[in-house]
């Protein structure tokens, strides 16, 4: 039992919160971080303390119009927000929280948490789900890859060795034969193709050799091939001073649009401008399709590279993004990012 | 071009009128490899097309329904086309364009073992098609 008492109290002690604990508005008992701010900020509990009896005092009065009192009375305790240190160069914002621990005895606490650490805390669980969600989309393609490798290219692989063990038939004419040959070749033009359309789809080698305009002509020209909605590149820019990361993201978010607009906008016409100003590059992507409404998937889905996975990939290198889009109207994904 | 070249056009779009004419499907088209590299297939002939798109289509072999065709020399249908994404292996092209909901693909063979084309039709409603569809269809040919 001693032990144990033992425990709490040093719980209490060492807690990162500032507990104080008061008795008939005197400051009874406080723990080693409450000492520390009270030396440090010059705090004095009774400021504090004017600060939860006002706040008690505006909760059960009748003349406040507020909408949220109904769930406020439902708290037993009183939570405040608070700025302590305003005049220092680093001010620091706390929750205040008023609990009664003894009410006839006027026994109560107040508790400082430090509002940094609980954004912080919630910063730390929304990138949680962002590297759970890139780690998925990782593994997803991946598989895909290994899909298309097994059913596309082992196959065709696989039928034009089939192909050629029939080659050593003696007994085939000639004719067959040159038929055969024919057969194989097409199979494996058909292979390499594949093998052609892969490469491409993972790594556009075009964009480290030829630049980003490049790049885009020939992924506009393919997806023009694939769905037969008419894809325009229009654009004079130099992309050579760009990094290659800010011409990678500025490729996905092409990559990304259109297939958007293929999927889903059901667009007749697709235009991709790249132009350069004197400081910045501007990319755009504009089609004429059914057009959506933006705030409605503008939230973290977890499943979709949606648009916020593109906002962060092009707030991560200083630009700015940005979509506008109305009902039968088209959509337009305009991507923006400064050059030296 | 030559004169052979203009033959098989003329040949084709003289078929699939005829197809379009004599059955009831809402769209008709015969894909045809080029002679000349890079050898693509493209949608030369049609009939009952809603729009250009299908001029813009290059035919993958193995994907969507006339892909399947073209790389298997069997004949392929399906009663579900609008079903498919985008990113689909069963996604076909035209049929995406033209809006159809079913639809038949049998080969055109040149000699006994290569495919050089695929005839399509397909129905823009909930019609189904069949293994008989199919035969029908080759009769066509």
């Amino acid at each position: 039992m001693l032990e144990t008492a033992q425990w709490i109290n040093n719980y209490f002690n060492e807690s990162t919160d500032a507990i104080m604990i008061f008795k008939d508005n005197e400051l009874l008992v406080s723990n080693h971080m409450a000492k520390e701010l009270q030396k440090e900020l010059n705090m004095n509990p009774k400021y504090l303390l004017e600060i939860a009896d006002s706040s008690v005092k505006q909760k059960f009065s009748p003349t406040e119009n507020c909408f949220n009192c109904i769930i406020q009375n439902k708290m037993k305790q009183i939570s405040i927000p608070i700025t302590l240190a305003k005049n220092m160069p680093h001010p620091l914002s706390y929750f205040m929280i008023y609990n009664v621990i003894d009410q006839e005895e006027h026994v109560f606490s107040l508790t400082l948490k430090n509002r940094g650490t609980i954004n912080r805390m919630d910063q730390l669980a929304q990138q949680r789900k962002l590297t759970q969600y890139v780690n998925r989309a990782n593994e997803n393609e991946r598989k895909r890859i290994s899909e298309d490798l097994h059913d596309s290219i082992a196959q065709g692989v696989y039928s034009a060795i089939m192909g050629v063990r029939r080659l050593s038939d003696t007994t085939m004419s000639p004719e067959k034969l040159s038929q055969l040959t024919d057969v194989i070749q097409s199979q494996l033009n058909d292979t390499l193709t594949e093998v052609k359309r892969m490469a491409l789809d993972i790594r556009p080698s075009v964009l480290d050799s030829f630049g980003l305009l490049s790049a885009l002509r020939v992924l506009s020209k393919r997806l023009q091939e694939n769905s037969g909605v008419t894809i325009d590149v229009i654009g004079n820019a130099d992309t050579s001073g760009l990094s290659n990361d800010i011409q990678s993201v500025l490729y996905r978010i092409a990559q990304e649009a259109i297939n958007n607009a293929l999927k889903h906008a059901n667009a007749n016409e697709i235009s991709i401008l790249l132009v350069s100003h004197d400081h910045f590059i501007t990319l755009e992507i504009i089609d004429d399709g059914d057009g959506f409404n933006v705030p409605k998937h503008q939230t973290f889905n977890g499943r979709s590279l949606g648009l916020m996975n593109m906002n962060e990939r092009v707030k991560a290198l200083n630009g700015a993004f940005s979509i506008k889009s109305k009902l039968n109207e088209g959509t337009t994904v305009t991507v923006k990012f400064p050059v030296a | 071009m030559n004169l052979e070249q203009t033959n098989d056009q003329f040949d084709y779009q003289t078929l699939v009128n005829q197809i379009y004419h004599d059955e009831d499907f809402d769209f008709v088209g015969v894909a045809i490899q080029s002679k000349n590299p890079p050898h693509s297939i493209k949608w030369s002939f049609v009939a009952g097309n809603t729009n250009e798109k299908f001029r813009k289509i290059v035919l993958r072999s193995g994907i969507g329904i006339a892909g399947l065709v073209i790389r298997t020399g069997k004949p392929f249908w399906d009663n579900d086309l609008t079903e498919y994404e985008y990113s689909s292996k069963m996604y076909t092209p035209i049929a995406n364009t033209e809006h159809l909901h079913s639809a038949v693909a049998v080969p055109i063979v040149e000699t006994p073992s290569i495919v050089s084309g695929v005839l399509i039709a397909g129905y823009h409603s909930n019609i189904e098609v069949s293994n008989e569809t199919a035969q029908k269809l080759s009769q066509y040919l």
